[in-house]
């Protein structure tokens, strides 16, 4: 059974169309990313899927069962947009509250709202009204009330906008923890943070699906390597540039930008596995090594494979 | 942990999102705040226009100016009822409740909706159980208040006379239910109502407008289609003006127009509630 089946999936607003014809099946594993410019219909594809707007056109299954089905309360869960909690209550309580709509009797509700916020690290704040939280606060408060009953899969939009570095890392971790039980699919706009948690990137643009990769087969094939140096000068980019282009393992190399060099291997036709690696003497990588030591570069990171970035916009 | 067993039945919902309406009546200070806003409001009603009933209705002169006023037979029945404060109570709540009504139950769906709070129940309650736990919700908020009101008014005719006590329950039972009966089309109204507005006062002002131009309506129908005029009977409160003058179960033979007002009102909110985005 898929995860998420779209079939000519279309949403008119007025005459603007929001998705036109898009068409994806997605399998369980690993946390989805879905990215795209604002305005792409991230947002309406999230609502689509979690029943709050219907599609103009198409048909979206989730789970086996149509979106919006009665099978599948508290078997999905999200984080929407903008959603806020009724500033007048207790937030134990509304979480509670949410918990005995999905089953749960009285005690356990209130039991089920104190897991899930221990789970965010904000159970001494149970008491507290939405109010009186930070944005960081209500945004881990919005994530605790998605992982009420570990449902099957949680939509998260744009988790850690607006959120401070260390919060983000934060609500990061606690997303890759429970990643093990639940499934993600996660919009943002920050493609290092979807880069570190998922798999597989579906890119929506104007309404249509152009892309669909898979970070693990991009970093699989091992054909590119991404250096990135702490600084450089203009006469260092193209120093680099000569020097590690001697080497026969690599076909070319070119600066994304004053620090960062995307290195493209001799095309090989071999996939690599875990115990048997892709040039598993590293000569490529041996050789920048040695090429950094000799020329006294420091380096920042050596990353097997091209950035997410590169991979969606090049 | 125990996990959730398997999802509970519309109706379960239904009943848990009506009881957190009436836990949100009694465990906030707003909450806290209405119900002591509407005792006061009531509390004078009852000091004053009420307690003073008794000597009014049993005053010859009061009943020929009642009379001259609004014609004879017209309010007779008011002057047959046993208890007196009652029969006030009567003509008052059954104006007043309905007004109540508007304004307690604009906020049925209005700020949950336009907050986003909506998108966290819909993932856990069908949209029907939503629609109709809160219509519950309201309606056992309101049947509270009006027993409140009605217990009070009881208390007050037995504190003049304790040899009503049975008249006065049997009339006040009779009575509630009956307020009961007329805040359903009042409170399905503003279902709907509050699901269209982005605010209570939203609402509200869109329930007040829609009353407006509905009695100009019908004024107009009256006059120029009077054959047309049966369609005042689709708006609830229709009967309201025939309901003064009758008292005991005599009041209940109206209970069909609002119920079937009721009915179609929440239909037609159900469906409107199925369909919007949310």
């Amino acid at each position: 059974m898929s995860l998420i089946k779209c079939h000519n999936l279309s949403k008119d607003f007025g005459s603007t169309q929001a998705l036109n014809n898009v068409s994806i099946e997605l399998e369980g594993g690993k946390p989805i990313a879905l990215v795209g410019p604002n305005g792409a219909g991230k947002t309406t594809l999230f609502s689509i899927l979690c029943g709050y707007i219907s599609a103009t056109s198409g048909t979206v299954e989730i789970l086996g069962s149509p979106a919006g089905s009665p099978t599948l309360l508290g078997r999905i869960s999200a984080l929407p947009q903008d959603a806020a909690l009724d500033p007048n209550f207790s937030i134990a309580s509304q979480l509670a509250f949410f918990a005995s709509l999905q089953g749960y009797k009285s005690k356990h509700a209130r039991a089920e709202a104190k897991r899930v916020l221990s789970l965010v690290g904000l159970l001494e704040s149970a008491n507290q009204k939405p109010d009186s939280l930070s944005h960081g606060m209500g945004k881990r408060v919005a994530i605790a009330q998605a992982m009420i009953g570990e449902p099957e899969l949680v939509l998260l939009d744009e988790p850690t906008a607006g959120l401070d570095p260390a919060n983000a890392k934060k609500l990061r971790e606690l997303i890759d923890s429970l990643a093990q039980h639940t499934q993600f699919i996660i919009s943002s706009h920050n493609l290092d943070e979807l880069e570190k948690l998922c798999d597989q990137v579906i890119y929506l643009e104007k309404g249509q699906l152009t892309q669909s990769v898979s970070i693990q087969n991009n970093q699989d094939d091992n054909k590119f390597l991404t250096l990135t140096l702490t600084e450089c000068d203009a006469q260092q980019v193209i120093q680099v540039i000569q020097v590690l282009s001697e080497h026969p393992g690599i076909h070319h190399i070119e600066s994304r930008n004053a620090k960062e060099f995307l290195i493209e291997r001799v095309a090989i036709n071999q996939k690599s596995t875990p115990d048997k690696p892709l040039n598993n003497t590293y000569e490529v990588e041996s050789f920048i090594f040695q090429q950094l030591q000799k020329h006294h570069w420091q380096y920042k990171q050596l990353l097997n494979g091209k950035r997410l970035e590169d991979t969606l916009f090049s | 942990m125990q996990a959730a067993s398997t999802g509970p039945s519309q109706m379960s919902n239904s009943v848990t999102i009506a009881l957190f309406e009436l836990q949100k009546l009694f465990n906030n200070k707003r909450g806290i705040l209405s119900i002591v806003a509407f005792s006061l409001v009531w509390g004078i009603i009852l000091l004053y226009p009420i307690r003073g009933a008794s000597d009014y209705l049993l005053s010859p002169d009061f009943k020929a100016f009642i009379a001259s006023f609004f014609g004879e037979g017209a309010v007779n029945q008011l002057f047959q009822w046993q208890v007196a404060e009652l029969a006030v109570f009567w003509c008052l709540g059954l104006y007043l409740f309905p007004l109540f009504s508007i304004f307690i139950a604009a906020d049925q769906f209005a700020s949950d909706r336009s907050r986003g709070t909506f998108r966290f129940l819909t993932l856990r309650a069908s949209r029907n159980s939503i629609f109709f736990g809160r219509f519950i919700g309201q309606m056992a908020i309101q049947l509270f208040l009006v027993i409140l009101a009605v217990s009070a008014t009881v208390l007050l005719a037995i504190s003049r006379d304790s040899s009503l006590i049975g008249a006065a329950i049997f009339d006040g039972v009779l009575v509630t239910l009956n307020l009961f009966i007329v805040l359903l089309p009042f409170t399905a109204l503003m279902a709907i109502l509050s699901l269209h507005a982005s605010t209570a006062r939203q609402a509200t002002v869109q329930a007040i407008v829609f009353w407006a131009l509905t009695s100009i309506a019908m004024a107009a129908i009256n006059f120029y289609a009077p054959q047309l005029a049966m369609l005042e009977w689709t708006l609830p409160g229709a009967q309201l003006s025939s309901m003064i003058n009758t008292q005991g179960m005599d009041s209940l033979s109206y209970s069909a127009i609002p119920l079937l007002q009721a009915l179609v009102l929440l239909f037609i909110g159900r469906l409107y509630m199925i369909r919007i985005a949310l």
